[in-house]
């Protein structure tokens, strides 16, 4: 297991990402905190899963740079890359017939080497990925016959086989009927406190605060708060990021913000 | 529910398709005007048998066999990978336009239009020239989405038709020289071509297993591939540039053959294990029905010749149909 000492360092640096020209995330400055976890959170097109995506190397920066342990993590070989930081994406479609065990497998691949067997170390990591996301009976079921929140634990399952420090989600529960949020968010902590540093894109506010220790808030591309969720988050930051009307109360179970008599601005 | 493991399954699918390979090998030295018992294939391929046997076998079946077997597996190699690297089982080079455009090239040099440059060479430079240019009308999507289908679809349409001109505007007998090559023959191959396709297809098939676990990769979506370290652009060039190689180079010998790249590479999915790039399962079909196909065409109207091409569109076609109205058919998502 990791401790937050060793973690590598996930940085943004005047970072700037476009779609065709445009640009969604303007010179944004970032450091995640190791060994937590982090809740981006925002409203629609605020910019939240390019930033995740631009993190993890997947949308290449207009400006500015992502630094992985200070380096420019573009050019870093990207299979060294792949073994510290691992992303799971929204669109996660896999092809027909793979099974559970078939797309864990794929998580070990940034570890073997070329034309390099199956070891027993590779077995032994995927079945314990299969026992951490509680997998075990359904290894050898295709996924287009599981459920979603079963599916959604499968490729977080070959993250785990990635065995990477860090574990960037995009929405990870989006979809997912309210057990099956709460199973995936249990899995998600359960990591963090094995020693990874998550970040997650998340859509529910509520949610954000419970399962994360750290909270980025974004409109328009820009950073508004970030913080411990119950220090930074009041009525003010809720009416700046989604134009409503609120109180915060204390979750009394939770200790963590809830929001209350929500209604429109006027 | 199944009583093989996966990797026995590849496994099975792989020594399957080589029997299959070697049947129809077998058959095509054994069968036609003059038939040559089996033992006697071996006598004449050891050193021995009778001096007909021996004319037979290596002067007439053998090199064509050959030929046969190295284009199929040509063929089968660049459709399984475009069709991985496009995402698309419809992105063959067939459909691309690559064969029509390798064959108005090729056909340029055997009628002779001035340009005095082997079939091999011109073949490779419009398969190259018909691929940089659907690449460049797909726009910013690449190799990915309907774009780049549609662009291929109006380059080998062009392209067929320049071939027909050419062969209108010039002399009876130098069109009937190049007729092969518009339908795909193993009729009129040359023997350096094939020895180049040899050699191509033995670079071709090193790099298409170098770059296997990347092209297996890209059956999910970009950031997933991303995510397991694969280099997107590095792999899709070089895969584009395989497929390039092996469809010219197999266009030089046989001509546009169709079908091969769509078919083989389906049979190989079908046979293999869900979430593998069927690379070696697919050169092994795509030579085992190219071979066979021949062998049909050579028989089915004797003493008159079908081509190879005409025989593969023929049998191709309903197996497509079949793949396509199959319920719960993985091999054509």
């Amino acid at each position: 297991m990791t401790n937050a000492d060793s973690t590598p360092k996930l940085e943004a640096r005047g970072l700037t990402l476009a779609h065709r020209h445009t640009p969604v995330i303007d010179q944004l400055d970032l450091t995640l905190p190791p060994g937590q976890v982090t809740a981006i959170v925002g409203p629609n097109g605020c910019g939240k899963s390019t930033l995740l995506n631009g993190l993890a190397r997947v949308h290449a920066p207009a400006g500015g740079a992502v630094l992985l342990d200070g380096g420019d993590i573009h050019s870093q070989p990207s299979r060294e890359v792949a073994r510290k930081l691992a992303l799971l994406p929204q669109d996660n479609s896999a092809p027909e017939g793979l099974t559970v065990t078939d797309l864990i497998r794929f998580g070990r691949q940034p570890h073997q080497g070329w034309l390099q067997r199956w070891t027993n170390d590779d077995q032994t990591v995927l079945e314990q990925a299969l026992a951490a996301a509680d997998l075990a009976p359904l290894a050898d079921r295709p996924l287009d016959t599981l459920s979603g929140g079963q599916r959604q634990r499968a490729w977080i399952a070959m993250s785990i086989a990635q065995q990477t420090p860090l574990l960037l989600l995009d929405e990870p529960t989006s979809a997912l009927d309210l057990g099956h949020q709460i199973e995936v968010f249990e899995l998600i902590r359960q990591l963090a406190r094995q020693g990874k540093t998550v970040v997650m894109v998340v859509h529910d506010l509520v949610s954000a605060c419970r399962y994360a220790n750290h909270l980025i808030a974004m409109t328009d591309g820009t950073i508004q708060a970030q913080g411990a969720p119950g220090e930074i988050l009041d009525r003010s930051l809720i009416h700046r990021l989604y134009g409503v009307h609120c109180d915060v109360i204390q979750d009394p179970a939770s200790g963590t913000p809830v929001l209350v008599n929500l209604r429109k601005a006027p | 529910m199944t009583l093989l493991t996966a990797r026995q399954r590849n496994a099975s699918a792989n020594l399957g398709l080589a029997l299959a390979l070697m049947a129809a090998v077998t058959a095509s030295l054994a069968l036609g005007t003059v038939a040559v018992p089996p033992e006697a294939i071996l006598d004449v391929l050891a050193g021995g048998g009778d001096t007909i046997h021996q004319f037979v076998i290596r002067e007439l079946r053998l090199p064509r066999v050959l030929a046969g077997a190295l284009t199929g597996a040509a063929f089968a190699l660049a459709g399984c990978m475009m069709q991985t690297v496009a995402r698309n089982r419809l992105a063959t080079p067939g459909i691309i336009g690559i064969d029509n455009a390798a064959t108005a090239f090729a056909v340029a040099s055997v009628v002779g239009t001035g340009i005095a440059v082997a079939p091999s060479a011109m073949a490779l430079t419009g398969a190259a020239a018909a691929t940089a240019l659907a690449f460049g009308l797909a726009g910013a999507n690449g190799t990915r989405g309907y774009r780049f289908i549609i662009a291929g679809l109006g380059i080998g349409a062009i392209a067929g038709a320049v071939t027909q001109v050419m062969l209108s505007r010039v002399a009876i007998d130098a069109a009937n020289a190049a007729f092969p090559w518009t339908v795909g023959s193993l009729n009129a191959r040359s023997e350096t071509a094939v020895q180049v396709l040899a050699i191509g297809l033995a670079i071709g098939y090193g790099l298409a297993i170098a770059l296997g676990p990347a092209l297996t990769t890209l059956q999910f979506s970009d950031p997933v591939a991303i995510n397991l370290g694969t280099r997107l652009k590095r792999t899709r060039a070089l895969s584009l540039a395989c497929a390039v190689l092996l469809t010219g180079l197999a266009v030089a010998v046989a001509g546009p053959v169709g079908m091969v790249a769509l078919l083989a590479p389906e049979l190989a999915r079908a046979l293999g294990r869900a979430g593998k790039v069927p690379l070696t399962a697919s050169a092994l079909a795509g030579a085992a029905f190219m071979v066979a196909a021949d062998l049909v065409g050579r028989l089915a109207l004797a003493p008159l010749e079908l081509p190879v091409g005409l025989v593969t569109a023929i049998a191709g076609s309903p197996y497509l149909i079949w793949i396509l109205v199959k319920p719960s058919s993985r091999s054509l998502s």
